[in-house]
């Protein structure tokens, strides 16, 4: 499956705090982030949409094969869709989001390259 | 898997799986589409148990659906009515309603209709499995749908530390591809956008993944399994350069690419930062709280606010873009309705809204967005914090808001920071401690800290909690800021701002401790000062030049020609010289440059470079090893000596014709350095030339321009330039002859003929250097026949005048400058011996130089008219006179005769019958300019231009003149006029005295000076006005030159004074500074002096 892939021109360029993913807002807001909709619910929800994406990023990555591809297992999204992804974004998830992380017992990992460290 | 983590996410699940597996087979498969039924065969199987299980496990409503579906299904096995596009609708039909689904390998790769593709495949790997042992499958199937579930978040990744990601020899490569440099994003997207649209052509593209960073620009990342991957994924489009090169990215080097990440600009509350755009744009603004997203801050900062608005209300737009932007200033309730009226400005709580913004404690309170911030580099000056710390509230006025403060510098301390830097601490547990920087690793310093109870141990710190620790009387130096390069003695420090007095303005500079160092060199690292450098060559005034050998803050020293040192500011400079082409002559005649290494042959015999020549006399030099005056030096360039050998005489000038270095006719012995900057001047330039072959065959015209071999003709008719090659042209001769452009000839035309041996007087009459011309040792001169003159008259129009005559000259044995001079006789003698005897004399300049003069003068017609006493001695036989062949060696013999002839001239009635008198000097002046000892002794006579002859009375305050106060006290002076009205009963008139001493009074008072009588001893003070110079009377009495240019001038008498006419000239002898030169000077223009 693959993402809308936005106009390269567009000012409305967002990624995903959780994935990276970059959409335009509002293919966000239509149709949430193909990865992490679940946990993020951003679908018809522009204040989750704004809280949830950042416009603060930095990278950005074709995903082409992410399954077979080294640079996206290197930022942990060769299981998602294909699609744009941000190398960094800034930001985190709102704490509710971290909260429902932590309770499925997922580990949160920033996009913003402060984990890179280990 | 568990049930729980799949539970609701499957459609992902199915959707990525499928694509996925669609396009292994795409792959593996192009013609998938011939064997549809086959495959629905296999399909139905699986569909059935699919089914079932799930009917079991879920019992949703998704059910029904799934039923439906189902039979549709059965039907459709036996009819292959689906078009391949309804996959797509029905897929996504399934990721809408398809919500739930129990097991892993029911999970979606079954579903039943979008699945069909690779039933044959999967048939093929049932096939295979069988093969393999339980375990095998059950890591297959673990391998193969394990990370189904992954197309929702999952974070099961995030458990991996990210090591265990690097790259490894069977992942793909990385290749770096150079794009243009702001493109790299589009064409990250295109490539994303290409690999979707060619996915299901027979061409797909085969890279696997495309990055870009914005910390590398010009370039992307593209993963591939080769370069040809990638250079067929990238071609067509627009902006990647392929042909720069696809370089492979060493494995190593792959997961930094991705890890970089630009210096953390983290904006914490606090936090300075300026406003990138709009009205505040530059302006400086603290964070005061920050979104969870870390996307907005908001600000807090001076608001401007235009208390001026305009009236023409409704018109918005213009006045936004009109105008100036009001100045920052607090808000201020009571101004702003004063302004704008009551119902602009709403109060909420203890802020104002006005305008749509919040005002809070006069600050603007806004939000940004980080993008339109700056954060790196805010580097806020003391001016602008103390700005907000001031106003922070009423009660802090005074006090400098330390921890704003300490903000500001804390980034930039911890880069300043130096081991062994003496800082304290000023935060945290151990504040107060201080100690010497041990070493610093990143944000952590390690100090040895000084003290009671720590000593000894060494603490590690965080390097934002200490700073720089200085204490009055220590010496530093300004590293950074608007007083940078400032040093001086610290006085007092509080907190983080130590003051301390420059050692170069004397005052005091407050500045942050961060920003200082301690230095025990003093000045500043400047070289430049306003528009001036170091080792400029500046104008002083009109007379004095000198070469900046020091730069201070705001000031240069100078030394200047003399030798002397200055202190001069940019505004005293009146201009830059440039002397990168003047050029001068040294001891043994070559040529002297900028930046020729050169040493004194006499004195101190100091080597140096040449910084700077000036009027082809002063050489200044600069060497590092002298410490005086910064290594700069001053000296004649003629007492100079190159350290290197010459070189080549026959350096090419650029644009120089090959042809005119005929060595053959060289110049030979020791002309050296002869070769100009400057090429010479095509001589075919202003030939009259016609053209022989092209279109323009026939055509005449003259030659206004040459490069190379192509002239420049401007046709005589037509009015046209043209550019033609010079093979094609034949010069015209006077007689209606042509000959070709290169003949060597004699009687070519005026120039030729003149400049026999022509080929070579390009170089030797266009060399700079007089000397070596008029020397006369060139053989070109040898065999010119012609006198020397004609080497200085080079550069006089009248030459080229006559250059550029017709040839009536043609043929003659007699040098055109005959022609030129237009003076009949006393140059017919230009090849007379007493000619060539004066041209080998020591100074040739004395004479050759005065007589183009003369002659000058001479053509003018007013000499021979006016003086015929002078005319006739040097028409007639004067220059065969002995007398005159005595002149190199004996100068002032010989102009005895010419001074007396000027005396019965001075007393014909017509004074205009001498204007050209000292127009004849100052003619020979000019020509002889680089010769020292013969200068000044020309500006000398021109001082009696309109003096001419009258006796001179000198000003009551003569005395006190800048020029002869110096030397008053030698003086001897006699009173005059003091009878009548009687001064002092008239009993000191006529009596010599010496000057003892005077000093200007003040206004109202009438000047004195203090006299010592010859007579009786005795000293008294007489009033100045009765006080006169006593006129020199004898042969080598020392005189004082009271009046005209040279005034203050030792000279003394060479010649007896004859009669007693005051306004009688006589000769003397300049004694001094300025060096032996004879000169006439009248005689009350001189007072005796004693001694």
């Amino acid at each position: 499956m693959t993402a809308v892939i936005p106009p390269s021109k567009s000012r409305q360029l967002r990624a995903c705090l959780l994935c990276g993913l970059i959409q335009s807002s509002n293919d966000f807001r239509f149709n949430g982030c193909p990865n992490c909709e679940d946990i993020l619910q951003l679908k018809d929800s522009a204040d989750r949409v704004m809280t949830c994406t950042s416009t603060y990023f930095e990278g950005m990555i074709a995903g082409i094969d992410p399954e077979n591809s080294w640079v996206l297992r290197w930022q942990r999204t060769s299981k998602y869709v294909r699609g744009m992804y941000a190398v960094r974004v800034r930001g985190r998830v709102p704490e509710d989001v971290e909260a429902e992380l932590e309770s499925r017992g997922i580990k949160y990992r920033p996009r913003d390259l402060s984990l890179d460290q280990d | 898997m568990s049930d729980v983590e799949d539970h609701g996410y499957d459609n992902y699940d199915q959707e990525g799986d499928e694509r996925h597996e669609e396009n292994e087979e795409d792959v593996e498969n192009d013609d998938t589409n011939d064997e549809p039924p086959r495959r629905k065969l296999y399909e139905d199987d699986d569909d059935e148990d699919e089914e079932e299980e799930e009917e079991e496990q879920t019992g949703r409503k998704e059910k029904k659906r799934a039923k439906h579906r189902h039979k549709r299904d059965r039907a459709a096995r036996f009819l292959d009515i689906e078009a391949e596009v309804s996959d797509e609708d029905e897929e996504e039909e399934d990721d809408e309603e398809y919500g739930v689904d129990g097991f892993i390998e029911t999970g979606g790769a079954e579903d039943d209709d979008s699945s069909r593709r690779h039933h044959a495949r999967l048939a093929r790997r049932q096939m295979e499995e069988e093969e393999k042992s339980p375990e095998q499958i059950a890591r297959d199937l673990n391998q193969r749908y394990g990370g189904r579930a992954a197309v929702r978040y999952t974070g099961d990744m995030n458990e991996i530390p990210q090591r265990l990601l690097m790259p490894s020899v069977h992942d793909a490569s990385l290749w770096q591809v150079r794009v243009k440099p702001g493109r790299e994003r589009e064409i990250v997207f295109s490539l994303m956008r290409k690999s979707i649209d060619l996915e299901y052509t027979a061409r797909p593209l085969q890279i696997l993944s495309a990055f870009q960073r914005d910390s590398l620009p010009g370039m992307i990342y593209v993963e591939a399994r080769s370069s040809q991957q990638v250079s067929q994924a990238v071609n067509g489009l627009v902006g990647v350069y392929p042909s720069r090169g696809i370089h492979l990215v060493p494995i190593e080097e792959m997961a930094s690419l991705l890890q970089i990440k630009k210096q953390d600009t983290t904006v914490t509350p606090g936090t300075w930062v300026r406003i990138r755009r709009g009205q505040y744009a530059g302006d400086l603004a603290q964070v005061v709280d920050i979104t969870e997203n870390g996307e907005e801050v908001g600000l807090k900062f001076i608001p401007r606010i235009d208390l001026t608005p305009r009236d023409d209300g409704g018109d918005k737009k213009r006045k936004k873009t009109a105008g100036m932007r009001p100045p920052q200033r607090l808000f201020n309730f009571e101004e702003v309705v004063k302004v704008y009226g009551r119902n602009y400005v709403s109060k909420r709580g203890p802020a104002f809204v006005f305008q749509g913004d919040t005002f809070k404690d006069g600050f603007i309170e806004k939000d940004f967005k980080i993008n339109a911030l700056i954060l790196e580099d805010v580097n806020p000056t003391l001016d602008e914090i103390t700005q907000f710390s001031r106003r922070q509230d009423g009660l802090e006025e005074n006090m400098v808001d330390l921890s704003i403060i300490a903000e500001a510098s804390r980034k930039a301390a911890i880069s300043v920071l130096q081991p062994g830097d003496h800082v304290e601490v000023f935060e945290g547990e151990s504040a107060g401690v201080h100690g010497i920087v041990e070493e610093i690793a990143q944000d952590v310093v390690t100090i040895s800290p000084v003290g009671v109870e720590l000593e000894g141990q060494k603490v590690e710190l965080p390097a934002r909690s200490v700073r720089k620790r200085f204490k009055p009387g220590d010496h530093v130096k300004v590293m950074t800021g608007k007083n940078a390069d400032e040093t001086g003695l610290v006085v007092s420090v509080t907190d983080n701002v130590v003051t301390f007095l420059s050692d170069m303005s004397m005052q005091e500079v407050s500045v942050f401790s961060k920003d200082l160092r301690e230095a025990a060199e003093v000045g500043s690292g400047t070289n430049v000062v306003g528009d001036y450098e170091l080792h400029d060559l500046v104008q002083l005034d009109l007379q004095t030049v000198g070469v900046i050998f020091k730069t201070e803050r705001d000031s240069f020293r100078v030394l200047d020609q003399n030798g002397q040192v200055r202190m001069v500011q940019p505004h005293q400079i009146s201009m830059r010289r440039d002397s990168n082409r003047a050029i001068a002559t040294d001891s043994e005649g070559h040529e002297l440059r900028v930046n020729d290494n050169m040493k004194e042959v006499d004195g101190e015999g100091r080597k140096g470079r040449v910084l700077h020549i000036h009027q082809s006399f002063h050489a200044f030099l600069h060497n590092r090893d002298i410490t005086e005056n910064g290594g700069v030096f001053v000296t004649r360039a003629r007492s100079l000596v190159s350290l290197a050998p010459k070189g080549n005489p026959l350096k090419l000038a650029p644009g120089a014709d090959l042809s005119k270095m005929n060595p053959a006719i060289q110049p030979q012995g020791g002309m050296v350095g002869s070769g100009m900057g400057r090429g010479p001047r095509d001589r075919h330039i202003g030939a009259s030339v016609l053209v022989i072959k092209g279109p323009h065959k026939g055509y005449q015209g003259t030659i206004k321009d040459t490069n190379g071999q192509v002239a420049r003709v401007e046709l005589n008719t037509g009015n046209k330039l043209i550019s033609i090659d010079k093979s094609k042209l034949y010069r015209k001769l006077a007689n209606g002859k042509t000959e070709p452009l290169d003949a060597p000839s004699f009687n070519r035309g005026p120039r030729n003929g003149n400049m026999d041996p022509p080929l070579s007087l390009p170089n030797g009459n266009r060399n700079s250097n007089p000397y070596a011309a008029a020397g006369g040792r060139t053989p070109g001169w040898g065999g010119g026949r012609t006198p020397n003159p004609h080497a200085n008259s080079s550069a006089t129009p009248a030459w080229n005048s006559s250059s550029r005559t017709p040839n009536p000259y043609a043929g003659s044995a007699t040098p055109a400058w005959n022609a030129s001079s237009r003076t009949p006789n006393p140059y017919a003698g230009g090849q007379t011996p007493a000619w060539s005897a004066s041209s080998r004399t020591p100074n040739p300049y004395a004479s050759g130089g005065a007589t183009p003069g003369r002659n000058h003068s001479a053509s003018s017609g007013g000499w021979g008219g006016a003086t015929p006493g002078r005319n006739t001695s040097w028409g007639g036989d004067g220059w065969k006179s002995p007398e005159r062949s005595g002149w190199g060696s004996d100068v002032w013999n010989a102009p005895t005769p010419a001074a007396s002839a000027a005396t019965p001239a001075a007393s014909a009635p017509t004074p205009a019958a001498f204007a050209p008198t000292p127009g004849a000097y100052a003619y020979s002046s000019s020509m002889s300019a680089p010769t020292p000892g013969v200068v000044p002794n020309t500006p000398g006579v021109m001082d009696y231009e309109d003096s001419a002859r009258e006796p001179y009375s000198p000003p009551d305050d003569w005395l006190l003149d800048d020029r002869i106060a110096p030397h008053q006290t030698k003086l001897r002076v006699f009173i005059q006029g003091s009878v009548m009205p009687p001064y002092l009963d008239g009993a000191y008139e006529d009596r010599t005295a010496v000057v003892v001493g005077t000093t200007r009074v003040r206004e109202n008072f009438e000047q004195t000076a203090f006299l010592r009588f010859d007579d009786d001893g005795e000293e008294r003070s007489i009033l100045s006005r009765y006080i006169k110079p006593v006129l020199p009377k004898s042969q080598d009495e020392a005189a004082l030159v009271i009046c005209g240019r040279r005034k203050g001038e030792m000279v003394r008498i060479r010649q007896k004074p004859d009669s007693q006419e005051t306004i009688e000239m006589v000769v003397v002898e300049s004694i001094g500074s300025a060096g032996a030169a004879y000169w006439e000077c009248q005689k009350d223009h001189m007072c005796a002096v004693v001694g």
